[in-house]
């Protein structure tokens, strides 16, 4: 959005720091620890952050972009990663093949969505609620079905290896992972952004009542959202179990505040706040890099936490805070 | 009762337009609200007939004592629900609630290992976890960032200190005060149960009983409203983080008194905290929050795991209970809402 020229100069700077706020830290980060560590601008360095930090991270997060971009949330994306990496691994455990455990995989994350579709469309519960009844519940799944939280370890075999494989493997240079994440980035771009289903998700959470009326089939796309969700969640599932070889029970919760964190920061790019593909990239790219940053300055994991949460309310006070004085 | 006190201040026009629309919509609205109330009365009753020793003085004194920490979570938790409006996405939540508790736990024993006294580990404790409550207000109410977001970082902020304070590990503490805690008792009743029974009776009467209460669900329900009619809608919303904080200083004393520790871990309180605050909307006849709608909810969470227990049920399967129950009973709860017209 350009700001109208007769508008105080004072004010539309401020206005330029508040949209550009995340940009201008990001920006500053980066320099800030490629001056502060030697190793963190090398390629080994960067190749680390965008594999085991970003990837799995920014593939929960386009989920949940989608799932916010249509007023709601979930809560569940845990359970959805955890589920597909439970069912993937013990189909491969079983010594079933691999387009056998990714199809079980992705059919596990896709009754989560079901089961979150049919609660919020059909029995009108709120996003939060239902979300947060099926991670209780799923919760309670992966403790039965693993006796208390056994983690279950892929020993060597075909399958296990070929996945492993491709887990390290890179193609022209850009790591596999990555590739997924880059191919999934621009066709939730492209669904959210330059689609029919897109307007209508944006439309469901600008103005759910008018989105209704003017004759979008409300409940369909709700669904298609929280599946399209729980689906993404669980690709990062088997991404996960493929690169650490084993399924831990409830690893997947980690994801969730990072990934709404990650979605929300990026929705600070737009005026509106509406959550974008780009932003969200940016929000995970802001965090995986100050986490990454801080271990190389020589932080340990606890002063990590405290360091990423002083930074994302900071960003955030920034982009709100300006917003507020500009207006 | 709170919901009648409500919509005499703020539902009054609300209340005629549904009253002369229809009487019969009422009356679904409270069978349907009654049949969710007797579900949980069958499932107690299945305890008290199945689970052995279910009834026994013995065993309820212990459920309230388990369900001392989560409920006075769940009251900070409740207040800010109140004050903020119960819209989940832009309305009043407190995420950092269960980290907080940690920190002021870590604070509190790792201040009593040091050789200081329980009179300004106390206080250190209180004033830490007010400090964080007021970062959550000055960042919701302040700078105008949503609640989910500004608490979420606070989580993370309050989470790291606990970790860099106690670096994971388990802070034993002992003290008179911890002591009396445990061990000390008043008419049979022990002072853990007797710290979740004055605190809510006093939570209850100051959101339910005064004028102030009255107020912050003026404020929650209809900020607009609110400021024309002369409230100062942001010290409301900031008061309830700044108690949220101080609830989870109140829980962290009581969670280290249980544990004779402060451990790593207490995160994972959160989801029960806002289980029990947003279960107890169902208790109250206009399905809005209240302090006695989440005590009743956070004792059913209670019973609802010592049955359990006693029936040799797996512990594995209470989360999966909570969770199947949450759904029926907002289900029900949004279907009885759903003839008074969405919200």
């Amino acid at each position: 959005m350009s700001v109208s020229a007769n508008e105080n100069p004072k004010v539309s700077l401020r206005a330029f720091l508040a949209k550009y706020s995340v940009l201008i830290a990001f920006a500053a980060i980066v320099i800030f620890f490629a001056v502060a560590s030697p190793t963190f601008l090398t390629p080994a360095n960067l190749f680390n952050v965008l594999v085991n930090n970003v990837v799995m991270l920014a593939i929960v997060a386009l989920g949940l972009t989608i799932v916010i971009s249509s007023g709601g949330i979930d809560l569940s994306v845990g359970v959805s990663v955890d589920m597909a990496s439970m069912i993937f691994v013990m189909l491969l455990a079983a010594g079933y093949s691999g387009v056998v455990g990714v199809a079980g995989g992705l059919g596990a994350a896709l009754i989560v969505g079901i089961l979150n579709a049919i609660l919020i469309t059909r029995l009108n519960i709120s996003p939060f609620l239902a979300t947060l009844g099926v991670l209780f519940i799923g919760q309670s799944t992966q403790q039965l079905a693993t006796s208390g939280g056994q983690p279950i370890y892929l020993t060597s075999g075909y399958a296990a290896d070929q996945f492993n494989a491709i887990a390290r493997t890179a193609l022209f240079g850009v790591p596999t992972p990555v590739i997924v994440l880059i191919v999934l980035a621009v066709a939730v771009h492209l669904l959210l952004h330059r689609s029919v289903f897109g307007r209508y998700v944006q439309a469901m959470g600008a103005q759910p009542g008018v989105a209704w009326y003017s004759g979008i089939r409300v409940p369909r796309e709700l669904s298609m959202v929280h599946v399209l969700c729980a689906l993404l969640a669980g690709v990062t599932g088997i991404l996960l179990s493929a690169t650490v070889k084993s399924y831990v029970p409830l690893s997947g919760n980690a994801f969730l505040l990072d990934a709404i964190g990650a979605t929300f920061i990026g929705t600070t790019l737009s005026r509106e706040r509406k959550p974008s593909v780009i932003g969200t990239l940016l929000g995970v790219l802001l965090l995986a890099v100050v986490k990454n940053g801080l271990l190389l300055v020589g932080w340990n994991f606890y002063w990590q936490q405290v360091g990423i949460g002083v930074l994302v309310f900071l960003v955030l006070a920034a982009s709100f805070g300006l917003r507020r004085a500009a207006h | 009762m709170s919901a009648t006190v409500l919509h005499t201040e703020v539902g009054v026009s609300h209340e005629k337009q549904a009253a002369a629309k229809s009487a019969g919509r009422r009356f679904g609205a409270l069978v349907v609200r009654l049949g969710a109330i007797a579900a949980f009365a069958a499932i107690m009753a299945y305890f008290v007939i199945f689970a052995p020793g279910f009834t026994s003085t013995f065993n309820l004194i212990n459920v309230v004592e388990q369900s001392a920490i989560l409920g006075v979570l769940a009251y900070g938790m409740t207040a800010v629900i109140i004050g903020g409006g119960s819209d989940v996405t832009e309305g009043g939540i407190d995420l950092s609630i269960a980290a907080n508790m940690g920190l002021c736990a870590a604070v509190y024993a790792t201040l009593l290992s040091m050789g200081y006294g329980d009179f300004l580990s106390v206080l250190a404790a209180i004033a830490v976890g007010m400090a964080v409550g007021a970062l959550n207000a000055i960042a919701v109410v302040g700078l105008g960032i949503l609640p989910l977001l500004a608490t979420l970082a606070v989580l993370n902020v309050a989470a790291g200190m606990e970790l860099t304070l106690t670096q994971n590990t388990v802070v034993g503490a002992s003290s008179p005060l911890l002591g009396l805690l445990v061990s000390g008792s008043f008419l049979g009743i022990s002072a853990l149960a007797w710290a979740l029974i004055v605190f809510s009776a006093i939570t209850i009467a100051v959101i339910h009983g005064t004028a102030f209460g009255l107020r912050l669900y003026a404020v929650g329900g209809h900020p607009e409203a609110a400021r024309a009619a002369g409230l100062s809608v942001p010290f409301y919303v900031s008061f309830t983080y700044v108690l949220s904080g101080f609830c989870a200083a109140v829980a962290s004393i009581l969670t280290v008194s249980r544990l004779s520790a402060s451990t790593p871990g207490s995160g994972e309180l959160l989801l029960s905290v806002l289980a029990a605050a947003l279960l107890g909307t169902v208790f109250s006849r206009r399905f809005v929050p209240t302090m006695g709608g989440t005590l009743l909810s956070v004792l059913f969470i209670g019973l609802l795991a010592n049955g359990f227990q006693l029936l040799n049920v797996s512990s594995y399967w209470v989360n999966g209970v909570q969770g199947a129950l949450i759904l029926l009973v907002v289900a029900i709860t949004s279907f009885a809402r759903g003839s008074e017209g969405s919200r």
